[in-house]
């Protein structure tokens, strides 16, 4: 916990973190204000649910790999993870195990899934580029096992509340953004940036950095099965290559949300406003009548803006 | 004259909706939208070869309609290989209101749920190709893909006289499209022990990927008495494998894909071909409108599947240079066959 008179320690530890965030928050301001003037229909709790129903898993696998950026680690399976969650969720749900059981067993194959790479990337320190490219395969295999073909199934009701005309998704993103605040509190999660930022230090300090990596890998699988019992329950079945695209757009949303490659910068709120630039993105270029041609094109340079845009502030900052 | 010429024809295809709704309606379909009407085209990858032709077919058919009036506005959207996106896409359509959507799916099961609610709000879903597990849906169209693995394995069963060992060249694994054409072929494989299968591979539709594959395998296997191949690009890929490493051509089944057209007639191989037309593109768009204007279409319309061997391989390749190099040499199309497809119950 932080003492009273560590107040301003923190604040000051906050304004760095935010910087160059601002220019983010203002684009993704900027995108979703625009959408909402396109689509007159996002104001109203419909809208609202639609578009934080495909916009929710996209968030948690950000977080998912932002988690191991910010402790200099980095994640090729968090798609096949993805997927994983989905084809439990929907092999279990609408058996013996029912939905409750369903949710278990999701969380648990996510968080045991998550802690073994962490595990062997960090005992064995090996790259751990290469020991989740690995774990990419086997995960993607067992997927593959579980459910051939897509199909299962998730109990209506449960879509229902899941991916209704509710914004439970919203409020799910928001309860889970509180945990992580939650988290930094304890040790392990307050030994998170040090492990990532400077490990020899940490570990001198007596930080657990082994511990707090590990555990963030455990956090991350779980996380990413989680996004994949959420598409699940969203499309109402399970499909075991749906997770796929989301190994590389965790990276992009994280990076874009100014999370380094190389551990101890960023923010949990940057790589949440960067998963919501690139889904506002996809619904404002739609609405803008844009060819897929011109949508591949404008992608391109929004990310490339959004990730330049602090590097030129804080050039023009230095300068002036 | 030729406003007025149009207004008529707006003005009897009305009539000709309004009379029809009183009788039967298709699925989805309120009878609430005129003419002209908004058509999105739900794509799911649109950088291959294969989805620009078919891209192709449906703006020629848009053309058409909007000739007719009965069309002002098509819009596309492009997931780029996700299935996650697509269903983003597809929301923003129904958002935006469009009068009705055609589908090529990025998962057979993913976007059940976001096309029942287009069809909820009265949007004409038509789904072609790679299908989506749902009945939310005014009318699906494909060709058989159990068929096509059927059709294909009895073939090369035949042309070995029941005997032999073979490679099988698969679409990408968790597809159900590749499933379905895999699995097709299990019955005429199982009643014929003669066939050995010595090993099965699991590539996208590519011509390199299937090359890589298939070469690792020869330099495995001795011995290949034939291929079964499953998709175009492959029979491509595998042809171009042997072709480098001098093997003796064999039997080989495939897709009606250019190169691997060409490849045949060059090699003079003995081989078979079917296909997923382009056209179902176009058809799919020709459907939708037809079931906006009040016609009660199949819910299911079966393409038959058109076959190319060493007697028509000539037809086709007279008409190479109309296709793209990399792309698929289709059966010719009109209004008559579509009509013809939607008759048919």
């Amino acid at each position: 916990m932080i003492r009273s008179g560590d107040t301003a320690l923190y604040w000051r530890a906050q304004r760095e973190r935010n910087r160059g965030l601002l220019g983010l928050f203002a684009v993704v301001a900027a995108f979703l204000a625009l959408y909402a003037y396109l689509f007159p229909g996002l104001l109203t709790v419909a809208g609202i649910s639609k578009f934080a129903q495909s916009w929710l898993p996209l968030a948690l696998v950000a977080m998912a790999q932002a988690i191991l950026m910010l402790t200099g680690g980095i994640s090729l399976a968090i798609g096949a993870t993805v997927s994983l969650g989905a084809v439990i969720a929907a092999t279990t749900m609408t058996g013996y195990l029912g939905v409750a059981g369903g949710v278990v067993a999701v969380s648990a194959a996510g968080l045991a899934i998550g802690a073994l790479c962490g595990v062997i990337a960090i005992r064995l320190r090996l790259p751990a580029i290469i020991v989740t490219l690995a774990a990419a395969f086997i995960i993607a295999g067992l997927a593959l096992l579980i459910l051939p073909r897509p199909g299962g199934a998730i109990p209506g009701w449960f879509s229902d509340l899941l991916a209704g005309n509710t914004p439970a998704a919203l409020f799910i993103l928001i309860f889970i953004a509180l945990l992580w605040k939650l988290y930094l509190a304890t040790p392990l999660g307050l030994s998170l940036y040090a492990a990532g930022e400077n490990p020899v230090g940490a570990y001198r300090a007596g930080v657990p950095v082994d511990a707090a990596r590990i555990a963030a890998y455990a956090i991350s699988g779980l996380l990413s099965t989680l996004a994949g019992l959420f598409i699940a329950a969203q499309t109402g079945s399970g499909d075991p290559v749906i997770g796929q695209a989301f190994t590389l757009n965790s990276i992009a949303a994280a990076v874009l949300g100014g999370v380094g490659f190389l551990g101890g910068r960023g923010t949990m709120r940057g790589a949440i406003a960067g998963s919501l630039l690139l889904s506002v993105m996809i619904n404002v270029m739609f609405f803008l009548g844009f060819s897929p041609v011109a949508q591949y094109v404008a992608q391109g340079l929004i990310i490339i803006g959004a990730v330049a845009l602090p590097q030129i502030t804080a050039r023009f900052r230095r300068t002036r | 004259m030729k406003a007025a010429v149009s207004a008529l024809c707006i003005g009897l295809f009305t009539c000709i909706g309004l009379v029809s709704e009183a009788s039967a309606a298709a699925k989805c379909i309120k009878g609430d939208r005129k003419a002209p009407y908004t058509i999105g085209w739900a794509n799911i990858y649109s950088v291959p070869t294969w989805m620009k032709q078919t891209e192709g077919t449906i703006a020629a058919e848009v053309e058409e309609l909007k000739k007719k009036g009965l069309v002002d506005k098509l819009v596309i959207t492009d997931a780029q290989g996700d299935a996650n996106v697509q269903i983003q896409q597809i929301q923003s359509m129904i958002d935006a209101d469009v009068d009705a959507i055609i589908l090529i799916a990025g998962s057979s099961t993913a976007p059940a749920r976001v096309v029942a609610d287009a069809c909820a709000k009265g949007i004409a879903v038509i789904n072609f190709d790679s299908l989506v597990d749902t009945d939310e849906v005014t009318a699906k169209i494909n060709t058989d893909s159990n068929e096509w693995g059927d059709t294909a394995a009895k073939w090369l069963i035949d042309q070995l006289g029941g005997k032999g060992k073979i490679l099988v060249l698969n679409g990408p694994a968790g597809i159900s499209v590749s499933d379905d054409r895999r699995k097709g072929a299990n019955a005429a494989l199982a009643a014929n022990p003669g066939i050995e299968i010595l090993a099965e591979t699991n590539t996208a539709y590519n011509v390199a990927p299937a090359q890589e594959a298939v070469t690792s395998l020869l330099f495995a296997h001795p011995q290949i008495d034939g291929i079964l191949s499953l998709g175009g690009a492959l029979s491509a890929g595998a042809i171009l494998a042997m072709d480098k490493q001098g093997r003796p051509m064999v039997p080989i089944t495939g897709e009606n894909a250019r190169q691997f057209l060409e490849l045949w007639k060059d090699k003079d191989l003995k081989s078979w071909a079917t296909m997923q037309p382009n056209w179902l593109g176009a058809l799919a768009t020709y459907t939708a409108v037809q079931a906006l204007e009040g016609k009660d279409v199949p819910a299911f319309v079966k393409v038959p599947l058109p076959i190319i061997d060493n007697s028509t391989i000539d037809s086709y390749l007279a008409r190479a240079k109309d296709f793209p190099a990399d792309g698929y040499i289709y059966s010719p199309y009109d209004q008559k066959l579509f009509d013809e497809l939607l008759a048919a119950k």
